[in-house]
């Protein structure tokens, strides 16, 4: 649930309007310049459809410095972004030798583990020199370590289910193994705000997908009774299977599913529900167990439960976690098993130094620590951006926020004018987001101390000031005048 | 003053933002104060100036809602290719709060710019006959029909 301010969402349009509107003219005039000009790609068809990269060329182009930003050091509390300047209005960037020391807010850096880790690198660096960085093949062929089979069964015990199977990348996980799972005469769920990953292996499964208002278990109860009562498309013939696909936590809102009550309707429908808890494994929870154990829904409810290490494990790689039978039909039939080659194998040592450290099993409470860090840091930062009136979206507890910017004009704005103060922040806009919300999106880390904070608060005020997006009213400091009367007294 | 926006179900992300809040008011603003624009630049009576603002968005319009398909972004992988903008807006469901709206916009401003030039020719005969084409363009019978063969597939 978005508030936005009227004049804001007109404004919006407005801006849009009028910057496709100049996009258009200089199509225009471009088609005219090359009129006169001959090429010399003569029969060859164009790489793309006139219109289908108008987007890239007329807007994104325009603010490119303010993305794809190279690091050249470890994504820690702190990261050396690499200066870049544009000759030609940012159409190419080039880079410098020199970088700045800029405050890290845009990592999913969870837990800390995306740097030096006095536990886990000592061991990551062992296992390189003794296997090599990769497995030079797929996990049927030779690409099996004794690493990678601890690893599964790690992760399955951590996650709560009886087996897992590891992938080498986490969009791959997504994309190659929900067609595996479902096919044409199966029906597919999805929340209106899943992931790419999501939307592309629905579309590759076959399936029929049907999508429910973010969020609503309401809207799900209904759109699952429809398409019970209705069947499968022409036929009416019942559904193979239904699958009812939502994320723990969604990377765009910092929004936490409403797990319970879409695992209960979907028992009573006799639905599957697939978990993708990419952004939640690691980050929330009491010992960091994902979504499930902040919600306290039984994992067994849970069909099948996906995620990812590449954000609270500083690794890379995903995972499926499920029965024994799930795992055993995935391991024969999933391509990205079959024929991708296998996660590295000191990225499989970091994952299982990780979730030992997580779990306390290195002989520290360093775990615990951070688990309660990143609690503490996120619910701090987020008050404290309420009260100076920022619209910051997102449950309490999670990690991700993003803060509304709205207009076109903002983006660049409030992302150059931060790196000018040092503190490197993401800015997303359409088409990864609606057209109207554009956001500024935070990722808190463990690895931020309070200085850290303050400091990152200081300059988002700053910054927010000037462009103009603290859309709500801040809070009062009434606390500190009552504290001097008293003091007088 | 707030409004708030509750996220739609609409995967196309080139048509789901007619369904936010504040885009009706835009649409009739933007004609308005194209029309103080028209008539502050050529001098012309107010009649005229409406004329102007009718063909014009009769251009604009036709071009960007019927003529243009696909999308302008090429991370749907083409399935809207075939597609115009009118026909992919509420996932192709015709008579809409949206469709009626959009519907009743042009047949306004032809009202109105008839009004105010008296019913003149030539201004009438181009005014009758861009909301003829705009209104016929929007037809449910003419979801995803070519006629002829114009702007169709190769």
């Amino acid at each position: 649930m978005i508030t936005i301010p009227y004049l804001t969402a007109v404004s919006t349009y407005f801006s849009y309007g009028l910057l496709f509107a100049f996009g258009q003219l200089r199509d225009y005039s471009r088609l005219i310049f090359d009129w006169w000009t001959t090429s010399d790609l003569h029969g060859y068809a164009p790489i793309c459809l006139a219109h289908e990269d108008f987007y890239i060329r007329r807007l994104y182009h325009r603010i490119q410095d303010c993305f794809g930003r190279p690091i050249s050091s470890a994504p820690d509390a702190w990261v050396d972004v690499v200066e870049r300047f544009s000759n030609d209005n940012n159409k190419t960037l080039k880079r410098t030798t020199k970088s700045t020391r800029c405050l890290n807010l845009g990592s999913y850096n969870y837990l800390g583990f995306g740097s030096y880790d006095e536990f886990c690198t000592p061991l990551v660096i062992e296992s390189l020199k003794k296997f090599s960085p990769s497995t030079c093949s797929s996990r049927v062929d030779a690409g099996t370590t004794s690493v990678h089979a601890e690893l599964e069964e790690c992760v399955a015990n951590y996650v709560g289910k009886p087996a897992a199977i590891v992938t080498g990348m986490g969009y791959a996980t997504n994309s190659a193994i929900i067609p595996v799972l479902i096919g044409k005469g199966g029906l597919i769920i999805s929340d209106s705000l899943n992931h790419t990953s999501i939307v592309n292996g629905a579309r590759g499964s076959g399936a029929t997908i049907r999508v429910f208002q973010h969020n609503t278990p309401a809207h799900l109860e209904r759109v699952l009774k429809e398409q019970i009562a209705e069947g499968q498309p022409r036929t009416h013939r019942p559904w193979k299977k239904i699958m009812v696909v939502v994320e723990g936590i969604y990377s765009m809102e910092g929004e936490i599913c409403q797990l319970p009550e879409i695992v209960s309707i979907c028992k009573k429908y006799k639905a599957y529900v697939y978990l993708d808890e990419a952004h939640s494994i690691g980050a929330i929870g009491k010992t960091g167990r994902g979504v499930c154990e902040l919600l306290g829904v039984d994992t067994a409810d849970v069909d099948i439960m996906m995620g990812t290490f590449t954000k609270s494990f500083g690794a890379c790689g995903g995972y499926i976690a499920g029965s024994k039978d799930l795992i055993q039909y995935l391991k024969y039939h999933c391509p990205a098993h079959l024929y991708a080659t296998s996660i590295s194998t000191p990225s499989a040592q970091q994952i299982i130094s990780a979730i030992q450290v997580i779990l306390g099993e290195d002989g520290s409470n360093r775990g615990a620590q951070k688990l309660a860090r990143i609690r503490e840091n996120s619910n701090f930062f987020r008050a404290e951006l309420q009260k100076m009136g920022f619209e910051v979206l997102g449950d309490n507890d999670s990690p991700v926020m993003p803060i509304m910017l709205y207009n076109p004009a903002k983006i660049p704005a409030f992302s150059r004018e931060c790196l000018r103060e040092n503190v490197a922040v993401v800015v997303v806009g359409f088409p990864a987001t609606p057209l109207l919300l554009a956001r500024a999106r935070i990722c808190i880390s463990a690895s931020h101390s309070r200085e850290d904070l303050l400091k990152a608060l200081k300059v988002i005020s700053k910054a927010g000031d000037l462009t103009g997006i603290k859309y709500f009213p801040a809070a009062p400091k009434k606390q500190e005048e009552e504290k001097g009367t008293i003091k007088l007294d | 003053m707030y409004v708030r926006a509750l996220p739609t179900t609409d995967v196309n992300r080139n048509t789901e933002w007619f369904t936010y809040p504040g885009v009706w008011t835009t649409y009739i603003l933007i004609l308005f104060f194209s029309w103080l624009l028209v008539l502050s630049l050529f001098h012309c009576s107010p009649g005229i100036a409406w004329t102007i603002v009718h063909l014009a968005h009769f251009t604009v319009t036709y071009h960007s809602f019927h003529w243009k398909k696909g999308t302008p972004f090429g991370d749907d992988q083409g399935i809207y290719n075939r597609l115009t903008w009118w026909e992919q807006i509420d996932n192709g469901k015709q008579l809409t709060r949206n469709r009626k709206f959009l519907t009743v916009v042009p047949i306004v401003l032809y009202l109105i710019a008839s009004h105010t030039t008296d019913y003149q020719h030539p201004m009438l005969f181009l005014n009758t006959l861009a909301v003829f084409v705009m209104v016929v363009a929007k037809f449910p019978h003419m979801h995803k029909v070519r006629i002829f063969g114009i702007n169709g597939d190769q």
